[in-house]
């Protein structure tokens, strides 16, 4: 009873069996997953960044940049003078950067959900110590928010975890995969909550006190703005593995099949652009009113039931 | 394997308790401070070696290690504990009158009365194995042999600048010395009884040397602080003892072993319901549980050293140490709810309190409020899964605050304030100091440290109790916070770093440099610990739900739910590999294209001439230093706003407990 039947588990089985399919299915596959979650993620992030920056324009009534314009700036930011406030900074870049990488890696190779928040948060947690490390009034106070804005949808995320487990009885991400029908239809209000706090993790308008993506912030760029050249470049690579991270968990409500779940994230991040640019922004304070009450009502709300259902 | 425990569980016992006692004794009676060193440095590697060697002594006799003590010789030291049990309950009453106190006394009288009242009306018959060792006793015995000793090295340091500060004509190192070794003793002992009124008598000294300890410094707040310890860690002993009555009553035993074998349940009487709701009542007390969270947090007024033992490896362990030795009894009834929703709820108050603190020391004790609270939610849990996480954190929590609170006091001693706000360019003051409390204030929150660990674990085995399991989750968003915001001060850095070396006594920088060893060691080599320690402590628990089960080897920590793999975390050196990339890239960058620094951007409002960073152009063209603090959310999350409603909605808790069992 005590070994789990997981391949995982059991790594001398993949000289012991011998067999190429099973060599496919334990090297390749988990290969590939890597693969996809630290080359393809980025490329995917970057693309819906140039989306979100097309879309953006012309509900404002722009041309807008073309769509490869976020890998111009990558690289164009990449190319500058190396300039840097103090000497720590870049830790804490490649601290957000690494991790936002490792906890997609999770993500691909149908790892444990609940660590895989744990490591996402530590990603934001670092981008916020490197803010916090500069005596800037601006960058201080946007960590601070961001803070705020962590304590605000920490809770909804981890209640996100347990809704999932309480459907599939496991906190691995790849039985998701393995059970019979979608997340959605146990979990709706779950979802709801989740895609409301997308808002603020993705630090879209009415949400983005932290930091803006549009340039009508009073703490001008807030967390970001002592970061320049290659540190910002690689936060805005952390950005888009975020990004594809949370539209992929998204996806995980509709895994049945996958390709309806992508579409739904799809749908949900154009949904994003809309709520960004039709929405001014508020105060923290309300945003920690709304969430406490609705986000983490709305997933309580959802769990108590799953729970009595349980019982019948 | 039966010879090799008699042969040396005499020695063992000896150099563990009775050395430190002697140790105490020779700190008063030679006040002489090079003798005192060197008897702090002995003790520490007597106590370190001999627990080790207990550890491995243990672990050879797969955890059973009764240890037989002749029908004479047991009387006598029951007697010499009677004595020791009279005498401090005696000079309680003594103390309190002196000082025109009526708690404290009165609760000392009540004990004194149902003990004799106890003596009179039942015939106990003495066990014949008082003591037994078994992994949970090594466990609470590493920590005070291990992490203790090191703490009182650091007081040979740190105790000379203390008593600088207070303009001493005459040294009270003594007497600090001598109740910290006490204390050291007494909680092996406590560790060690299997003889429940042993453990009721140590458990009284332990409060006793917290009293002491607490007021040692005689100022009028320390005075005051110590006792409200006494007040309500007095009541906690009432609850203790009326516990003991109960349960004897019930099934007329005075061996943990066999009350632990028990299950709540039809077929027991009440009162051992009762009894056993007594003894969490006095572990709450002990582990400043809400509502009786008030002594801890004035406890920091006394020597650091002090926080630091009471923090770490004693007496709020010993608290906790209780509730999880009696898990199993209550372990998925009513009252174990019960217990895990308040555990769970102190958690969750504590941490949404820390927010608001500013005192560096504040946040540190609430932290450990909060922590205790999450143990005793895991206890109240009391799977196989919850339990292990209790017993885990125990650990982790005790090396990391033990850490933290020596750093807080290397700190204040040098910038001459505790409060959080004033700890911004640590780095440039005390590079090594600082260094060294970061390291410690990440292993309370991030992953692959120990105490992260739990939280998931904590999580994932609270997952069917969906009101203790939203208690936890709030509460562990509460304490990203208040750490995430400690250490983005302490981790600021003007623009041009400069590197001083930093002047620290031998003695303080050995023990945090050990200290943060002992931390990594904990986090790092979590698999063989949790498998040679707790596992198998959780394999001998007969009635403990075993449908969830920890398992933990190099390549990861996994969660098996009716022999399916429900959760697993990656192997902790993965995260260290990933530690290192951070580290090792921006050198290799650093190296290839070094950057050039600047001052902070600031929006182009900083002062032209100003290449650090810190004035501004304010209104008016006027230069004005730029002032950021964090927020603390005082309207929210203070004291004022909290502490109030929370210790009611605790205390209801508490009748609530009661309320279950009758």
């Amino acid at each position: 009873m005590d070994q789990p039947h997981r391949w995982r588990h059991h790594p001398g089985d993949v000289w012991g069996g011998a067999l190429m399919e099973d060599l496919l299915h334990q090297i390749t596959w988990p290969m590939l997953a890597i693969f996809a979650a630290i080359v393809v993620a980025p490329l995917l992030g970057g693309l819906l960044t140039g989306l979100d920056r097309k879309l953006t324009a012309r509900m404002q009534g722009r041309f807008g940049p073309p769509i490869l314009q976020p890998f111009f700036d990558f690289f164009k930011l990449i190319g500058k003078e190396r300039i840097t406030v103090n000497s720590t900074q870049m830790l804490y870049v490649l601290g957000s950067l690494f991790f936002a990488v490792t906890s997609l890696v999770m993500l691909a190779l149908g790892h444990d959900l609940l660590m895989l928040v744990f490591v996402l948060a530590f990603s934001n947690i670092s981008l916020i110590m490197g803010a916090m490390s500069v005596r800037s009034p601006f960058s201080k106070i946007g960590a601070q928010r961001e803070i705020i804005q962590m304590m605000a949808y920490e809770p909804v995320i981890l209640l996100m975890v347990v809704g999932i487990y309480l459907v599939t009885k496991s906190f691995l991400i790849q039985d998701i995969f393995t059970y019979g029908s979608p997340l959605l239809y146990k979990l709706p209000l779950v979802f709801a909550a989740f895609l409301y706090i997308l808002t603020i993790k993705l630090r879209k308008s009415p949400f983005d006190f932290s930091t803006s993506h549009h340039g009508h912030q009073e703490l001008i760029k807030g967390l970001t703005i002592e970061f320049s050249g290659v540190q910002l470049a690689l936060i805005e690579l952390t950005h888009w593995y975020e990004t594809v991270l949370l539209l992929c968990l998204v996806a995980l409500f509709f895994a049945q099949p996958i390709w309806v779940g992508i579409i739904i994230a799809l749908v949900a991040f154009v949904l994003e652009i809309i709520i960004d640019n039709i929405c001014a922004r508020t105060t923290w304070k309300f945003m920690l009113q709304l969430t406490w009450s609705f986000g983490i009502g709305a997933a309580i709300t959802n769990i108590v039931w799953l729970y009595l259902a349980m019982g019948r | 394997m039966e010879v090799f425990a008699s042969t040396y569980a005499l020695p063992l016992l000896a150099a563990l308790v009775l050395l430190p006692a002697l140790a105490a004794v020779l700190s008063l009676a030679i006040p002489q401070k090079a003798f005192r060193n060197a008897l702090v440095i002995l003790t520490t590697v007597v106590m370190i070696s001999a627990s080790s060697f207990l550890a491995y002594a243990i672990v050879q006799a797969a955890g059973k290690f009764p240890i037989e003590i002749s029908e004479h010789a047991t009387e006598t030291i029951t007697w010499i504990i009677r004595g020791i049990d009279a005498i401090v309950l005696i000079y309680v009453i003594w103390r309190g009158i002196q000082s025109k106190r009526a708690v404290a006394p009165i609760l000392a009288v009540i004990q004194i009365a149902s003990l004799v009242c106890f003596e009179l009306f039942f015939h106990i018959t003495e066990p014949a194995t008082p003591i037994t060792l078994d992994y949970l006793s090594l466990v609470l015995i590493l920590l005070a042999s291990i992490i203790g000793p090191l703490i009182l090295v650091f007081g040979i340091g740190y105790m000379d600048s203390h008593e600088e500060h207070l303009h001493l004509t005459k040294s009270r190192q003594p007497r600090f010395f001598a109740i910290l070794f006490l204390f050291l003793g007494v909680m092996n002992a406590l560790a060690m009884s299997d003889n429940i009124l042993w453990m009721y008598t140590f458990w009284e000294v332990t409060t006793l040397c917290s009293f002491l300890l607490i007021g040692h410094d005689g100022t009028e707040i320390s005075i005051k602080n110590a006792f409200r310890t006494l007040d309500l860690n007095m009541l906690g002993g009432v609850a203790f003892i009326w516990g003991i009555i109960a349960i004897y009553h019930a099934q007329s035993t005075i061996l943990i072993s066999d009350i632990v074998k028990l299950h709540i349940g039809p077929g027991l009487e009440w009162t051992f319901a009762v009894g056993i709701a007594m003894l969490c009542l006095a572990g709450f007390t002990k582990a400043a549980q809400f509502p009786f969270q008030s002594w801890l947090l004035g406890a920091m007024v006394a020597p650091t050293p002090v926080s630091a033992l009471l923090h770490s490896s004693t007496m709020v362990k010993a608290g906790v140490f209780l509730i999880v030795r009696l898990s199993p009894v209550f372990a998925s009834t009513l009252l174990g709810n019960v217990v895990a929703f308040a555990g769970g709820f102190t958690f969750l108050a504590a941490s949404a309190i820390a927010i608001s603190q500013s005192n560096g020391k504040r946040v540190l004790a609430y932290s450990t409020i909060a922590n205790l609270g999450l143990i005793i939610c895991c206890a109240g849990i009391g799977t196989q899964a919850a339990l292990g996480a209790a017993i885990l954190l125990i650990i982790f929590h005790a090396v990391s605050k033990g850490l933290l609170f020596l750093c807080i006091g290397t700190i204040e001693e040098k910038i001459g304030s505790r409060d959080i706000e004033d700890m911004q360019g640590l780095m440039k003051i005390m590079p090594y100091t600082t260094f060294i409390t970061v390291f410690g204030m990440m292993s309370m929150l991030l992953p692959p440290f120990g105490v992260l660990m739990t939280k998931w674990l904590a999580i994932e085995a609270s997952v069917y109790l969906p009101p203790v399991l939203l208690l936890i989750i709030l509460g562990s968003a509460f304490t990203v916070v208040f750490w995430a915001k400690w250490i983005g001060i302490i981790l600021t850095m003007s623009y041009k770093p400069s590197y001083p070396v930093e002047k620290l006594k031998p003695s303080m920088s050995f023990t945090l440099g050990a200290l943060l060893a002992i931390v990594l060691a904990a986090s790092f080599g979590f698999a063989p610990m949790y498998n040679t320690l707790i596992k198998p402590h959780l394999d001998s628990l007969q009635d403990i739900s075993k449908s969830l089960v920890l398992q933990a080897d190099p390549s990861g920590i996994y969660l098996n739910s009716n022999g399916f793999m429900s959760g697993e975390v990656m192997s902790s050196f993965l995260f260290g590999i990933l530690f290192l990339l951070v580290l090792g890239v921006p050198y290799f960058f650093y190296r290839t294209r070094p950057e050039t620094v600047k001052p902070p951007y600031f929006g182009g409002e900083l002062a032209n001439a100003d290449i650090r960073g810190i004035d501004f152009i304010g209104p008016g063209d006027k230069v004005e230093q730029i002032i950021v603090h964090n927020y603390y959310m005082a309207s929210i999350f203070g004291e004022g706003a909290l502490t109030l409603w929370t210790s009611l909605i605790a205390g209801a808790i508490i009748l609530v407990m009661f309320g279950v069992v009758l």
